[in-house]
């Protein structure tokens, strides 16, 4: 019975009803949204860092990995230092730089790491091997298209390009042995790797034994946070960065994105309720005789707030889903927005479904209707039944 | 000027006149607390020896959205000092070039170009749109959301009024049966509709004004940089009112047209 | 026969601004069981408020109200409600119908209140129209209903729960001179087996089928007279 009087509430004024829900529906995509917004990059960042399985990263101390273009000296000394203690599993150093390739369209500058091809953690392999003799290199899509080059082309390369002599410092000639996808790299960035001994090679003297960044695998189980302390004990020139800090500095940077996200999506909810109260109050004013009525004939007042309720459920029912659809396609256009930030990784998405974030936000936004459907309700069935009756019976 | 990582050591000597004199940001200053006339000792690695420098001047840093995000600190040198401490020689990462006006710029930078010379200029101004690309993106994705916000609040504000021209069933109704015509009743309606989108627009600009100011203050504080993260300029706050009042007015004229059309006596409920 | 209803020294006065008015000024009768009483008077004497009280939809200034023996003037909000879906029938003079229900679902109301389920609801509810003669329209929606149909409906409503005693305010107020005589017939059967009814009115007609005519004037009874 109650069912029928909500439906029947409901469809009375379809033209409101409709704008409730597409409001609602707006308001939950939203919130949705900013939930995603609030800590997609987060968890996204989070899953990068360990998607290639190294827990710990030292970079030159003050510093976050390729965040400048400082270096560590006596890298290779510090990589033995690290393996051979027993909670290491392996360590990945990695020498980052200019490369500049000579290629029919000119030459085509790119960014370029010198890894240990056994123990790499920048890249993953979809076509092609790993660069395991000297002269060969690896390239991303990127490099591949800006310089028409394909797996199996040779190459000259240098690590810098004297533009008053148009020659190349430290030329060589290296073959492109695999097409890679480099996880820490932004859309659109060219790429190359190469063997650190080769890469350092053309770097000159200055690069000898120097690393930008190691990253270090620990025995499964192991205690990553006592690990670094012990480690950046051990080297104090190097600051040892678990996933952990990593995502704290994370969020330090983000602090405006997460700032903003629950701003807007504190709004949302405030909109949702106020549709809904402003609704319900209406809806409820309209009613008051019926209500005054039902009160008369011995229906009970929760039964009355729970009709009331029942029809602000049902409009968040319905609307959710909407919103919901509604959110991931607007949270996939704001992606491809944010996704241009200079230097963000490709793989890094601001806004990231997940699915208990999902529900507890539609769970906020389903409670926000429900509340805002009981105080009006209750309102109108506390009224004095016979003055109400008159008052109704005048008006 | 060339731009390099250069760490810088605390020391407790006395400032010489020898000495090189260096700038620092305030933030650095504030964070190690260091003082014009502090001697400090610069060096282009962790734990080399380096050479001392005394703190010449504490610099603000300028509001370039590029560096919002960014923790780090900055000193300026003289040239020749940076390059003696990094072991460049005289090579310079880029150099600047003044033009005797705004107009000849292009065609300055198109005749160095030409020069075969093996350098690239480029104009401040394109340079600017690179390193501001950060700020760009923002800029975008804040369009975005204010398009959704404007969606929000134009069927908000439709519902809004859909509502309050319903209560007025049996006025409209009485309206009606007194023989006021309907357009008179849109009208009046539509004005109505139009009166509370400007009020609600102006109060809606102070609350922006507000927030903008808090905002700003806040941002500020938390990136530590005199830019300012928002702006409400009278263009804005016009497109507000403006928009707000074409909102209000159509939907003031949708819920007084289907006032209008039902019958009288429905509209008193018989 | 036994009181059904007790009314002793009902005072009910609403504040006007700064003053009271009373709208009743102690008022005392008796309802037995089974019998049949108009209330009339002028408009404003109270006869209203006095029903109010008598439906436990209002609580009076001072004075008792028994029904069954039962006090009900001081009953909390939440007894108050069981009383009325349980012991008291309501029919109002703008019928006061749920619009959005059918004639059926409209009597079914209180008996879904009261915890009927199902088929004997829906039994019960037909049974109540074909009581009042409306077993052919039990379908339809109170606008596709005329105005005697409707009070029917709210008759019927009114005896869904077998209450003790039926309450009508202007029962033939809204309704034409054939279609109130109607109502009066109805009325006339509805005592003839067994229930027992008060009921408000202006209508001559109506109060000359009671068996007792109680006259008030000024919130306070000035007459009661035996019809028959």
């Amino acid at each position: 019975m109650l069912f029928a009087l909500a439906w029947a509430s409901l469809v009375r004024h379809r033209a409101r009803t409709l704008l409730a829900v597409l409001g609602v529906a707006v308001s939950a995509a939203m919130l949705l949204d900013m939930v995603m917004l609030s800590s997609g990059m987060r968890v996204s960042f989070g899953a990068l860092l360990l998607s290639q399985g190294f827990q710990l990263r030292l970079a030159p101390r003050g510093t976050l990995p390729f965040d400048t273009e400082a270096t560590i000296r006596d890298g290779d000394s510090l990589v033995a230092l690290l393996r051979a203690r027993p909670e290491v599993v392996a360590v990945s150093p990695v020498f980052g730089g200019q490369l500049h390739l000579i290629t029919p369209r000119g030459v085509v500058a790119t960014s370029a790491l010198g890894v240990i091809p056994a123990v790499e953690g920048d890249y993953e392999v979809s076509e092609g091997h790993q660069p395991a003799a000297p002269d060969e290199m690896v390239a991303n899509d990127a490099l591949l298209a800006a310089t028409g080059l394909h797996l199996g082309d040779t190459v000259h390369a240098g690590a810098g390009y004297d533009s008053q002599l148009r020659a190349m410092t430290a030329e060589r000639i290296l073959r492109i042995v695999g097409r890679v996808r480099f996880v820490y790299m932004a859309r659109g960035q060219r790429g190359a790797a190469l063997p650190l001994a080769t890469f350092r090679g053309m770097q000159g003297h200055d690069a000898d034994g120097r690393i930008s960044l190691a990253m270090v695998r620990l025995v499964p189980g192991s205690d990553v946070e006592a690990e670094r302390v012990v480690i950046e004990r051990l080297l104090p020139r190097v600051t040892v960065i678990s996933i952990a800090e990593a995502l704290r500095q994370v969020d330090e940077r983000r602090s405006y994105f997460t700032q903003l996200a629950v701003i807007l999506g504190a709004v949302s909810l405030v909109v949702g309720f106020l549709l809904v109260t402003t609704l319900v109050t209406v809806s409820v004013n309209e009613r008051i005789g019926e209500i005054a009525v039902m009160r008369a004939i011995g229906v009970r007042r929760w039964r009355i707030v729970g009709q009331i309720v029942v029809e602000a459920s049902a409009m968040m029912l319905v609307a959710s889903p909407l919103g919901l659809a509604l959110g991931l396609v607007t949270a996939r256009y704001l992606n491809t927005i944010l996704a241009d930030f200079p230097g963000m990784p490709e793989r890094i998405d601001f806004f990231l479904f997940q699915p208990g974030a999902a529900w507890s936000s539609l769970g906020m936004l389903a409670a926000c209707g429900v509340l805002a459907g009981i105080y009006p309700s209750w309102r109108g069935a506390s009224l004095p039944i016979a003055m109400t009756l008159r008052q109704e019976a005048v008006g | 000027m060339i731009a390099a990582a250069v760490c810088l050591v605390l020391a407790i000597a006395a400032p010489q006149d020898s000495t090189r004199r260096i700038a620092i940001d305030e933030r650095l200053a504030t964070d190690a607390g260091l003082h014009v006339g502090d001697r400090v000792m610069l060096a282009a690695e962790p734990g080399a020896v380096g050479e001392p420098a005394v703190i010449g001047a504490v610099v603000r840093r300028s509001a370039d959205p590029a560096e919002i995000a960014r923790g780090e600190y900055k000193i300026r040198l003289h040239l020749t000092q940076l390059q003696q401490l990094l072991g460049y020689g005289d090579r310079v990462d880029r150099f600047a070039v003044a033009t005797t006006s705004d107009r000849v710029i292009g065609e300055a930078a198109d005749r160095i170009n030409a020069e075969a010379f093996g350098f690239r200029a480029h104009r401040s101004q394109d340079i600017a749109v690179q390193t501001s690309a950060t700020f760009a993106v923002v800029s975008r994705f804040h369009r975005a959301i204010g398009i959704i916000t404007i969606v929000a609040s134009a069927i908000f504000l439709l519902c809004i009024m859909l509502l309050k021209v319903d209560e007025r069933r049996r006025d409209v109704a009485a309206l009606r049966l007194m023989g006021i015509s309907g357009g008179t009743i849109v009208r009046g309606i539509v004005l109505e509709a139009a009166g509370i989108a400007v009020f609600g627009s102006i109060l809606g600009v102070g609350v922006g004004i507000v927030t903008s100011w808090v905002v700003n203050l806040h941002y500020q504080g938390v990136y530590r940089t005199p830019l300012r993260f928002s702006i409400v300029t009278p263009d804005i706050m016009l497109g507000a009112v403006a928009l707000s009042l074409v909102l209000g007015l159509g939907a003031g004229w949708l819920a007084a047209q289907r006032l209008v059309r039902t019958p009288p006596l429905a509209l008193f409920g018989r | 026969m036994t009181a059904l209803l007790e009314v002793r020294a009902l005072v009910r006065e609403y504040p006007m601004g700064e003053e009271r008015v009373a709208a009743l000024r102690g008022v005392t009768f008796d309802v037995e069981a089974g019998d049949y009483a108009a209330i009339v008077g002028p408009s404003g004497c109270g006869k209203s408020t006095l029903l109010n009280l008598l439906g436990v939809i209002d609580r009076p200034t001072s004075g008792t109200v028994a029904i069954g023996g039962e006090r009900v003037d001081r009953l909390s909000d939440a007894a108050a409600t069981d009383f009325r879906l349980r012991r008291i029938g309501f029919v109002f003079q703008r019928f006061y119908l749920l619009q959005a229900l059918s004639a059926r679902e409209n009597v079914e109301l209180p008996l879904a209140e009261a915890g009927m389920k199902g088929t004997a609801r829906r039994e019960r509810a037909r049974a109540l129209l074909d009581y009042v003669g409306l077993g052919a329209r039990v379908s339809h929606r109170p606008s596709q209903l005329s105005g005697g149909e409707q009070q029917r409906v709210a008759i019927a409503r009114a005896l869904a729960n077998t209450p003790r005693i039926v309450l009508a305010d202007e029962p033939t107020g809204e309704l034409d001179a054939r279609t109130g005589a109607e109502m009066i017939a109805l009325f006339e059967r509805l005592n003839a087996d067994g229930t027992t009814i008060v009921v408000v009115t202006h209508d001559e007609d109506l109060a000359r089928a009671a068996r007792r005519v109680i006259h008030m004037r000024d919130g306070a009874i000035i007459g009661d007279e035996r019809a028959r």
